[in-house]
């Protein structure tokens, strides 16, 4: 049984985890599974089940928000997510045949690449408002994944295409594996496909991202709980801690510039892709 | 000329109805996640609350390992801070199925054919998934 103050310690790190979670339109687990098994020495299955709890969390508390307030793209999401499961049940076997070693260092360069772009690339509110059906393709017409959205930071409502359907979906399928893999959301994957690939602005891209990644997180999690493997005090210690910080996390985003958000999200990625190379090259004695 | 206004003010009145009418509709939608989604983890966080209370009273341990749902009336009827605390999780877990479910039914109610498909693949990949890991 955990001590007091391991739970009170792992409800601050939820607490954080949710605030940039919510901001960052991650689930949180990126952060969450170093935390548990390097600060709090726990084993990494427990970490893992807890964590994806915690994703569920991030994405449930975060996503009402983000559909209450029409940030969220909700049939890109349903079409995305067809990708990212599809993944995440090809993750189960790519993880048997490819080594993980390979895995790491892909994602970690695409990772790098996508932090490089999003600062590259500026976003401003001329760059998101199009005119209605103006060049989109057939089965972004089709599928009538073209959104408005409204944005608190100027009080403009906007207006976007959604570009290359077939590459971000190429990409959310990338996201299932992953996650299939480690037990994350996949949110770093699925907000740079969506800001970057598919030209949405990047607070929806974030709100979508978030709304997502509950689906996936729950199948895994399921599995987990009905195995015994998920320890119910520290769930909960998680939960709360999760649900305090995406109260604050998305209002936050909506009230930030889109500059802000991706820069940060930029910072975000770039520690995360050096993370990923430093341990598919085995340094730091491969303890990240 | 009148004649002609008269029935431009009628086109006008028609589309304004129509444009109300898709408005509302989003606006279901998206109202209705919203509690599902919010109501989902503020109902898990009430039981969770209240198993650390009822660990707190009765100084009984806090549970260390999830008990599946078959097994868990009997702990959640004699008030365990472990029924209350597994009670918790669960809700928060199904919540987004919940919510993918709702799609499904919003879909089919406006008869979108290519996204009710979509849904219901998404709903059969989670369950493989389920299979194939467990």
């Amino acid at each position: 049984m955990a001590t007091v103050e391991v739970l009170l310690l792992l409800a601050v790190a939820a607490f954080l985890a949710g605030l940039a979670g919510s901001y960052l339109g991650i689930g949180g687990g990126v952060f969450l599974i170093p935390f548990m098994t390097l600060a709090l020495g726990m084993p990494i299955k427990v970490a893992i089940a807890v964590s994806l709890i915690g994703v569920i969390a991030t994405s449930s508390g975060a996503a009402s928000v983000y559909v209450r307030d029409h940030l969220t793209n909700l049939r890109l999401a349903m079409f995305l997510e067809v990708g990212t499961t599809f993944g995440a049940i090809a993750g189960a076997v790519v993880g048997i045949l490819v080594p993980n070693v390979y895995l790491f260092l892909t994602f970690g360069v695409v990772v790098l690449y996508a932090a490089a772009s999003m600062v590259r690339v500026a976003e401003t509110a001329k760059d998101r408002a199009y005119r209605g059906g103006e060049g989109e393709r057939p089965l972004v017409k089709r599928l009538n994944l073209s959104s408005v959205y409204f944005d608190q930071e100027d009080q403009g409502v906007y207006r976007y295409r959604v570009d290359r359907p077939g590459a971000g979906f190429g990409a959310s399928a990338a996201a299932g594996v992953f996650s299939g893999l480690l037990g994350v959301g996949g949110g770093f994957i699925k907000v740079p496909a969506m800001n970057v690939l598919m030209h949405v602005p990047v607070k929806a891209a974030v709100a979508t991202s978030n709304f997502m990644i509950g689906v996936t997180a729950a199948a895994s999690a399921f599995i987990y709980y009905s195995q015994g493997l998920v320890d119910p005090s520290l769930a909960a210690m998680v939960i709360i801690g999760v649900f305090t910080g995406t109260n604050l996390g998305t209002r936050l985003l909506v009230r930030s510039k889109a500059a802000d958000v991706r820069f940060l999200f930029a910072i975000f990625l770039t520690g995360l892709g050096v993370a990923m190379a430093a341990r598919a090259l085995g340094l730091f004695g491969g303890v990240l | 000329m009148i004649t002609a206004r008269a029935r431009l003010r009628v086109v006008q009145d028609r589309i304004a109805a129509l444009r109300r009418a898709v408005l509302t509709e989003v606006e279901d939608i998206n109202r209705l996640i919203y509690h599902i989604l919010r109501g989902g983890v503020v109902v898990s966080v009430a039981f969770l609350l209240f198993g650390f209370i009822l660990a707190g009273l009765t100084g009984l341990p806090l549970p260390d390992h999830s008990t599946p749902p078959r097994s868990l009336g009997p702990l959640l009827v004699q008030f365990t801070p472990a029924g209350f605390l597994n009670l918790g999780v669960l809700v928060l877990i199904f919540t987004p199925v919940a919510r993918v479910l709702l799609s499904l039914l919003s879909f089919a109610e406006e008869r979108d054919r290519a996204y009710v498909l979509m849904t219901a693949i998404v709903l059969t990949n989670l369950l493989i998934s389920v299979v194939l890991l467990a």
